[in-house]
């Protein structure tokens, strides 16, 4: 049986769109809203628990989206400097690893 | 003329004029007793016909009928007890007793009198399971509950100085008096309310026009005779919360730039804190909109619920199953999303590009926001969105959500000024 994802949109403007592509990482993008971008990186079961532990006022939306949503700005910043530098969305064993 | 509200009961606004309320506080052993901001809440929303048929603070025969057979006393639907909570040390420090008055007191000026008529006890954790169906202190209201210090005051409540609204929210203060008049002068025979705690995203609107259309049914269309009626909760804010300022502008946002008109869209406010009672809070608020002259109200999915304590539609089999004791029609609605293939936002009920679907949520929008990406248009309105931003240097000291600093620094939506006679 294939393990739960749970995906944390990170939501692209020019300025991350720039870094992604610099870094040929356009195809990691995807259109999730009218048109809006996104580049998604997944949390299975436990890292969800922990991700909403370790940040307070994240939620969980599980009515619609089924997605991690409301992490601080400054935290998916840091996701998304991961995903650039590791050049892939599969990240949140390291980004758990540096927040100790 | 006479204006019947909730229960059959007729909306008296249970304040005093000023020479009356300068001469009534100076009686004999008159004490004063300071309140908080929420129970000052409950004390305009009782004096000024919000909780009609109540006149005051719930004693425990109500509290009791509330919680086991979801009824006052006698016998009309009350979902949701309306206490007033006190410790006995404070009992004791202020001599309040039974049979006395109180006049209690916010940010030191005069604002109530408090016809003290029972003190009573009552189990918090029995009141938690009967209203929220569950003791979990995880759950908003539950905390909220246990927070309740150890006794009950109930008794009539009598306003002695009318609360000061202060800016942006003094246009959107209607109580329910004022509001029926205004129904009468757009000439609306019929009004649904869209119960709101966010800034509104174009499902939020598509929501409200489902309404309207479903609202409208058989009437003739020559003229505007439905309105909708956004009736914002202004209440107790948690971090993260949008400000409160940003959600009552952008909800009248959504007329002033054209999406709606004035003959057909008014925004207002309800001071109430939630206690995210899901199917009981959805009674509360059809009680609540029944006194402001409502005919209909609206119900998505999950109504007032949090986490996954209630289903889906929990509220709607409620509101079902009690249809013929309440004044007020309920409208459900199902979930509005973005369709790519229609290119616009579709109802659940009518798209059938299924796969396509991109549903949103306000969590969605929130998060979008949190990342400084401006949404498209079709998913938020660009003069929403600009606003919100606006509201946030203005009112959120940079921030479009509840901080710390807003919490501290923000001015207050209403003050209590001194007696002036």
């Amino acid at each position: 049986m294939t393990e739960e994802k749970y995906p944390i949109n990170i939501w692209v403007n020019e300025e991350r769109y720039e870094k992604i592509r610099s870094a040929g990482l356009a195809d990691l993008c995807e259109e999730m809203l009218a048109g809006l971008k996104v580049i998604r990186a997944y949390a299975n079961d436990a890292q969800k628990d922990k991700i909403l532990s370790l940040f307070p006022t994240a939620k969980f939306d599980s009515a619609t989206t089924k997605s991690i949503e409301l992490l601080p700005r400054e935290v998916k910043d840091k996701i998304f400097d991961l995903i650039v530098e590791k050049k892939k969305v599969d990240v949140m064993e390291e980004f758990l690893k540096q927040q100790g | 003329m006479s204006n019947i509200g909730y229960g059959g009961k007729e909306i008296v606004e249970r304040i005093l004029e000023p020479k009356e309320a300068a001469q009534k506080i100076k009686g004999p052993g008159m004490r004063a007793v300071p309140i908080g901001s929420q129970m000052a809440n409950e004390v305009i929303n009782i004096a000024y016909g919000w909780f009609t048929p109540l006149e005051g603070f719930m004693g425990k025969a109500d509290v009791d009928s509330v919680c086991k057979k979801m009824r006052l006393a006698n016998g009309v639907v009350w979902s949701i007890p309306i206490v007033f909570d006190i410790s006995a040390g404070e009992i004791s420090d202020y001599g309040i007793r039974e049979k006395g008055s109180v006049l209690l007191t916010y940010d030191n000026n005069p604002m109530a009198i408090f016809e003290v008529e029972e003190i009573f006890d009552y189990d918090r954790k029995e009141m938690c399971q009967a209203i929220y169906g569950t003791t979990d202190e995880k759950h908003p209201g539950c905390a909220r509950t246990y927070k309740y210090k150890d006794k009950f005051i109930g008794g009539k409540i009598t306003l002695v100085s009318r609360p000061k609204i202060n800016p942006p929210f003094e246009e959107y203060f209607i109580p329910p008096l004022e509001m029926r008049k205004r129904f009468k002068e757009k000439g609306w025979v019929r009004v649904v309310a869209h119960q709101t705690r966010n800034v509104p995203h174009t499902g939020h609107e598509w929501l409200m026009k489902g309404a309207w259309f479903q609202t409208y049914g058989e009437l003739p269309i020559e003229k505007p005779l439905v309105g909708v009626l956004v009736n914002a909760i202004i209440g107790e804010k948690r971090k993260g919360d949008y400000i409160d300022e940003a959600i009552i502008l952008t909800q009248d946002e959504l007329r002033k730039a054209g999406y709606f008109g004035d003959h057909n869209h008014m925004t207002s406010l309800t001071f109430w804190d939630m206690r995210y009672a899901g199917p009981k809070e959805a009674v509360f608020h059809a009680m609540l909109r029944t006194n402001l002259g409502l005919t209909h109200h609206m119900y998505g999915r999950d109504h007032a619920g949090v986490g996954t304590y209630y289903g889906t539609y929990d509220a709607h089999y409620l509101l079902e199953s009690i249809k013929n004791e309440l004044s007020i029609a309920s409208v459900y609605s199902m979930d509005w999303l973005y369709c790519p293939h229609c290119g616009e936002v579709a109802s659940e009920g009518l798209c059938n590009h299924r796969k396509e679907w991109q549903k949103f949520s306000g969590t969605l929008i929130r998060s979008i926001v949190d990342d400084g990406v401006k949404p498209p248009r079709l998913i938020f309105r660009p003069e929403v969105f600009d606003l919100v931003m606006e509201c946030a240097e203005k009112y959120g000291f940079g921030s479009p959500f509840v901080t710390d600093e807003y919490l501290k620094k923000r001015t207050p939506v209403f003050t209590i000024p001194p007696l002036s006679a």
